[in-house]
């Protein structure tokens, strides 16, 4: 049995499900592994780690796990205070049983990035510079002045606004116009602003095992960086990793990592490629269905 | 130059300013009460590490001056009240840290402690996997959902304790007839168990290379809470065995920590075995009883100062 840690509605786990159905190997979709009905005993004593998970209808042994989010407890039911306890409780369970697992676990999570949430580029920054990556211009000031002074260098070489990026969203603003400028130092009161250098278009690549699955479109020239992400996902100990390369003021560089992939960045022929390479990696001796051959 | 990222209200934060101060080595505090109210950042990467300023009150200090930074995090009740909606407030608050915590993360003097050091804190028997793997004994424990599971573990070991495997409401307590009468409700969730350890405490603290144990004497099951349960706490600093203090080096090393809180237990036998690390320990409790130069040996670090050298300074500063 393989256990898809995530969504019902993640676009991974279905493909990789899909995929692992048609060579005939079970599988299912979990959001929270050792919530009720689950039963779970894991046991470290000084001759070792032993775990049993039943999930209630089938006792077979779990042969690989494919870790595509946190085990999110129901809330229903609990007064505020008790499930913050409880969820805590199943994530500290959960990511021990994930640590511990003999079978193939992709990711599995170190406590930083089961417990650091979504990191910003600037986290990534010491580890994508010792792999050789290159990385844009970035300043977090709370200073008006230092924030003028990175759009005249941007001016100077040619790049007409900078990315305002703050670290705890998602949210990218472009801020190219004076009175964008002057909002943004109103901010800059208030707290400090992180500033990116602008970038060209976006082309993912997503690293799966030792293999590289590039997006249709992403130039030519990105794949000479390919030894070096390599090294980056060999460095990060995960084996499925999603990295963004754009066109910077001197040259290609990495402007986001995602330790979660995101299938819908890719094209669908890319998409498919990253799916038969994550089944792979899940059941490496499992036969190809003859359709596939 | 050293960093002091805290609040001066926060006892141990204090101790350090205290403690630098005494040993004259030149600090800025950064106020976490107010920041970033009352202080101009600019850190700019490029293809290096980050380099700038920060500016305080009446000081300025370049990133490249730093020798090292001592950062102690405070909770809401910690800092100033909010200006304004109290929404946008604490998100803006939540990325003034956020900037903060990547500057920290980036900064290649050493930081007392980098934020990720401490994540594993947050999973105890997943801290366990790594504390064993470091070389250190940990009690025999049982994490489940399974009732009949717990009272098998129970009917093995006679004495078991219980505890959160998160780092919320983390006290120790035993499972007596009363818990064991409510064991079915284990279906909601797992919980974690460990198999009584006799013996003494003994609360290790590396700072770098250096480790302070002390051993500490009480009749309560979870010391930190004696007072509680009306009991005394006896405490007295100790020699470890060399191959427990090198376990414990390993640890700290291995979860990145340059200062951390080992928790052990000497046993009847001889034996350590340990329980958990603390990523922010408040030594302050373990100085103050036993006279353990703790503080002083987190200064020389922060300090970029080899121990013996400080000693030589405080002699003839003296």
């Amino acid at each position: 049995m393989h256990l898809l840690l995530g969504h019902s509605g993640d676009s991974c786990c279905t493909g990789v499900l899909a995929r692992l159905a048609a060579r005939g190997l079970p599988a299912r979709i979990v959001a929270s592994p050792l919530a009720p009905p689950a039963c779970v005993a894991w046991r470290l004593a000084d001759d070792g780690l032993t775990s049993r998970l039943d999930l209630g209808d089938d006792p077979a042994e779990i042969a690989g796990v494919l870790v595509r989010g946190t085990a999110w407890f129901d809330p229903a039911g609990w007064a505020p205070g008790d499930h913050a306890y409880m969820q805590a409780e199943m994530l500290a369970a959960t990511l021990a049983w994930l640590a511990g697992l003999p079978c193939p676990v992709i990711n599995r999570p170190s406590a930083a990035l089961w417990y650091g949430g979504r990191a910003s580029l600037l986290t990534w920054r010491p580890l994508l510079r010792r792999c050789g990556l290159p990385v844009p211009e970035q300043l977090i000031t709370n200073d008006p002045a230092e924030a003028r002074a990175f759009r005249r260098r941007l001016v100077a070489d040619g790049v007409a606004g900078a990315v305002y990026a703050p670290l705890t969203g998602e949210a990218r603003y472009l801020v190219a116009t004076d009175a964008a400028w002057e909002g943004l130092a109103d901010l800059q009161e208030r707290s400090p602003v992180c500033l990116s250098e602008p970038h060209g278009a976006a082309h993912p690549a997503c690293i799966v095992g030792g293999k590289i699955v590039w997006d249709d479109e992403a130039p030519p020239e990105s794949r000479a960086l390919a030894p070096r992400l390599r090294q980056l996902a060999a460095a990060t100990r995960l084996d499925f990793l999603e990295v963004v390369i754009a066109r910077l003021r001197r040259g290609l560089g990495v402007v986001m990592v995602e330790p979660m992939p995101v299938l819908e960045h890719f094209t669908a022929p890319a998409r498919a490629r990253i799916l038969d390479a994550l089944t792979a990696l899940l059941a490496p001796f499992a036969a190809e269905p003859e359709a596939l051959r | 130059m050293i960093l002091v990222c805290g609040g001066l209200a926060d006892r141990v934060t204090e101790l350090v300013c205290a403690r630098l101060q005494h040993c004259g080595y030149p600090y800025r505090l950064l106020d976490l009460a107010r920041y970033p109210a009352g202080y101009r950042v600019a850190w700019r990467w490029t293809d290096a590490g980050p380099a700038g300023t920060i500016a305080g009150p009446d000081w300025a200090l370049d990133l490249d001056a730093l020798t090292g930074v001592y950062v102690r995090f405070l909770g809401p009740e910690g800092r100033l009240p909010p200006q304004g909606d109290p929404e946008a407030a604490a998100a803006l608050q939540f990325e003034a840290d956020a900037g903060l915590v990547a500057l920290l993360e980036n900064l290649p003097c050493p930081v007392v402690n980098r934020i990720g050091g401490g994540m594993s804190n947050n999973s105890k028997p997943f801290q366990a996997l790594l504390l064993r793997r470091a070389g250190l004994k940990v009690p025999t424990t049982l994490v489940t959902s399974d009732p009949a599971a717990a009272r098998a573990f129970h009917a093995e070991y006679g004495e078991v304790i219980y505890k959160s495997a998160s780092g919320i409401r983390s006290i120790v307590r035993r499972l007596g007839p009363a818990q064991q009468a409510r064991l079915a409700f284990l279906r909601h969730g797992p919980a974690q168990f460990q198999a009584f350890v006799p013996g003494r405490n003994v609360r290790v603290h590396t700072v770098g290379d250096a480790v302070f144990a002390t051993r500490i004497e009480t009749e309560a099951v979870d010391y930190r809470y004696a007072h509680l349960d009306g009991l005394n706490v006896a405490m007295t600093a100790v020699t470890l065995p060399a191959a427990v203090k090198a376990a414990c080096l390993r640890a700290a090393r291995d979860l990145d920590l340059l200062f951390a809180g080992i928790d052990l237990k000497e046993t009847p036998d001889g034996e350590y075995v340990c329980f958990e690390v603390n990523p922010c320990p408040g030594f302050i409790y373990y100085e103050r009883h036993t006279g353990q130069q703790i503080s002083a040996a987190l200064a020389d670090l922060l300090n970029g100062t080899a121990p013996a050298a400080w000693r030589a300074t405080r002699q003839a500063t003296n």
